[in-house]
């Protein structure tokens, strides 16, 4: 399928492949000699493209730093993204509940699961400039594909739910009434897509983004144990209290905060639709690297910021969302409070876009609709309406009273790490697969370190059942 | 196949961006090409069919425990 030889990073050194001529009986069609349609997503993807062929003729650091500028994003997007409400919360009740010790390490060791299983999408995006829906549905057939499309909706929208969640718990710390709260964020979702421009899009929730490192003057207010954190992360210390079914329960969660179905869908169509080709995948790497140690930061950062709760013998139970902002605020201030509670709004925002978008991508590619965050609203209708109803749809549901928030969020990672080994067995096929990828399929090395996560995840799955179905049985495991 | 091509630009593409969308673009980026040329499908070894529906059976257990949980959880 993929003659390398032809691929360009042209930049003028190959000539265009015919001549194109403008369709006369359609005045906004334009047909090649050859019959080729170009389209409103062409152009524009052409543009960014030139930009990076230009920028890399160039020489000299500056060139070299503005190419990097051009092609990071979709890394860095997935990683902050991932760092959700759900994840943030995980981390803030995994600080309350253990404080810095095991989980420090195990935090870092997630990060690595993640860089490794999206390293993967990178390589899969560049080469085949095709989304994983798509992808699965042509190589695996319909049957299969349903299944993948099944797991990552309900997953997403679940998320999608969550996320809300945090959204309403931390505007709520400042006074922002529930409904208030989904709306704006609503609107503020609405005027990211205003900019049908990828690019555009993308820059704008980057800058969102990083605003997740808002929990690292949270951290630092709690004025944590420096020794004890850079000793844990030495040692990793054996689990505290041994195994039991909430230890469990905060484990496969904080994995599940770090790799889900949605990183593998959204990395690969962002890639796709930002235009990356082969010869991008080294700063595509370096990007979800970059992504993967930023994110490392914030969640390393939150659990130090919880950490307190946890030296004061403060139950993790008693605090939900923004409630753990209050909890807080005799150790590290108002102020710090009020970043804790911004950073958990933050962390759901950005994630109901980047997820949303997963979603809308997703169904796109398997309904053979445009899927662009290059298309006008008109010319991309289903993308955005599918977009646009999902976040909806779940940011109405989280206005229902009575909701328990930290029991829903746990649990909303578990079910992302339940999805991730089917998700994973296709992505490991699809990246091995010779006939799309060619040269660039997954070296032994990769594959040992992906069947290592598969084994991690199948493993904290299955931990899971037996402390759910036979909490007893953990006692032969270790438990305490 | 033609209804899926309506992501057409609302002006009149000159010759600069046609020639741009060529140069610039891979032959497998333009959105025709996506449309017109698909992956074919592959066969499953039996083998692959076996971890597939393995992992299928895992997850639909697993979401079980999950409802038995909250199931619990909430009585």
């Amino acid at each position: 399928m993929k003659d390398r030889n032809t691929t360009s990073e042209r930049g003028g050194e190959n000539p265009p492949r015919s001549i194109a001529l403008r369709d006369p009986e359609s005045n906004n069609r334009v047909s090649s000699a050859g019959g080729v349609v170009i389209t409103h997503e062409d152009i524009d993807r052409a543009h960014d493209r030139e930009q990076v062929s230009a920028t890399r003729a160039r020489r000299g650091f500056r060139p070299r730093l503005r190419l990097f500028w051009l092609l990071i994003g979709p890394g860095i997007l997935v990683m902050l993204g991932e760092n959700d409400g759900p994840s943030m919360l995980s981390y803030a009740a995994t600080g309350a509940r253990f404080g810095v010790g095991f989980f420090v390490p195990f935090v870092v060791l997630t990060f690595l699961m993640a860089c490794v299983v999206q390293e993967m999408t990178v390589r899969l995006g560049a080469a085949t400039h095709r989304g994983h829906a798509e992808l699965i549905f042509d190589r695996f057939g319909p049957f299969w594909g349903w299944f993948s499309m099944i797991d990552l909706m309900v997953g997403n929208f679940l998320t999608l739910v969550t996320e809300f969640i945090a959204i309403r718990a931390g505007l709520g710390f400042f006074g922002v009434r529930p409904a208030v709260a989904v709306l704006g964020a609503l609107l503020v979702l609405s005027v990211a897509l205003m900019t049908h421009r990828y690019w555009t899009w993308e820059r704008i929730i980057l800058g969102a983004a990083i605003f997740n490192l808002v929990f690292v003057p949270v951290a630092l207010l709690a004025h944590p144990h420096w020794h004890e954190v850079a000793h844990s992360l030495l040692t990793w210390k054996p689990l505290p209290g041994g195994l039991t079914q909430e230890t469990v329960l905060i484990l496969v969660a904080d994995i599940g905060a770090t790799v889900t179905p949605w990183m593998l869908f959204f990395q690969q169509s962002a890639i796709a639709d930002k235009g990356l080709t082969t010869h991008d995948i080294r700063i595509g790497r370096i990007d979800t690297v970059l992504g993967a140690a930023l994110a490392t930061v914030a969640a390393l950062a939150t659990m130090l910021a919880t950490a307190p709760l946890f030296v004061h013998h403060m139950a993790a139970a008693n605090f939900e969302a923004a409630e753990f902002a209050q909890a807080l605020q005799p150790f590290v201030g108002h102020w710090g409070a009020a970043l804790f509670a911004l950073g958990i709004f933050e962390a759901g925002m950005v994630a109901a876009i980047t997820i949303s978008t997963s979603s809308a991508y997703a169904f796109g590619e398997v309904a053979r609709r445009p899927h662009s965050l290059n298309l006008p609203f008109k010319q991309g209708k289903a993308f955005y309406l599918v977009l646009l109803i999902e976040a909806a749809a779940a940011g109405g549901l989280v206005l229902i009273p009575g909701i328990p928030l930290v029991y829903i969020v746990l649990l909303v990672n578990v079910i992302a790490v339940l999805a991730m080994p089917p998700a994973l067995l296709f992505l490991y096929m699809l990246v091995n697969d010779r006939e799309i990828m060619g040269d660039l399929v997954s070296p032994l090395w990769a594959n040992v370190l992906a069947l290592g996560v598969v084994i991690i995840l199948v493993g904290a799955g299955l931990l899971f059942g037996i402390s759910v179905i036979a909490p007893n049985a953990l006692a032969m495991i270790g438990a305490k | 196949m033609e209804k899926h091509l309506d992501s057409v630009p609302d002006h009149e593409v000159s010759r600069e961006e046609i020639t741009s969308v060529m140069t610039a673009l891979e032959p497998d980026q333009l959105i025709f090409a996506k449309e017109h040329h698909h992956c074919p499908r592959r066969q499953l070894t039996p083998t692959e069919m076996v971890i597939f529906w393995a992992l299928r059976i895992y997850l639909v257990f697993m979401v079980g425990v999950v409802v038995y949980q909250i199931w619990t959880g909430v009585r």
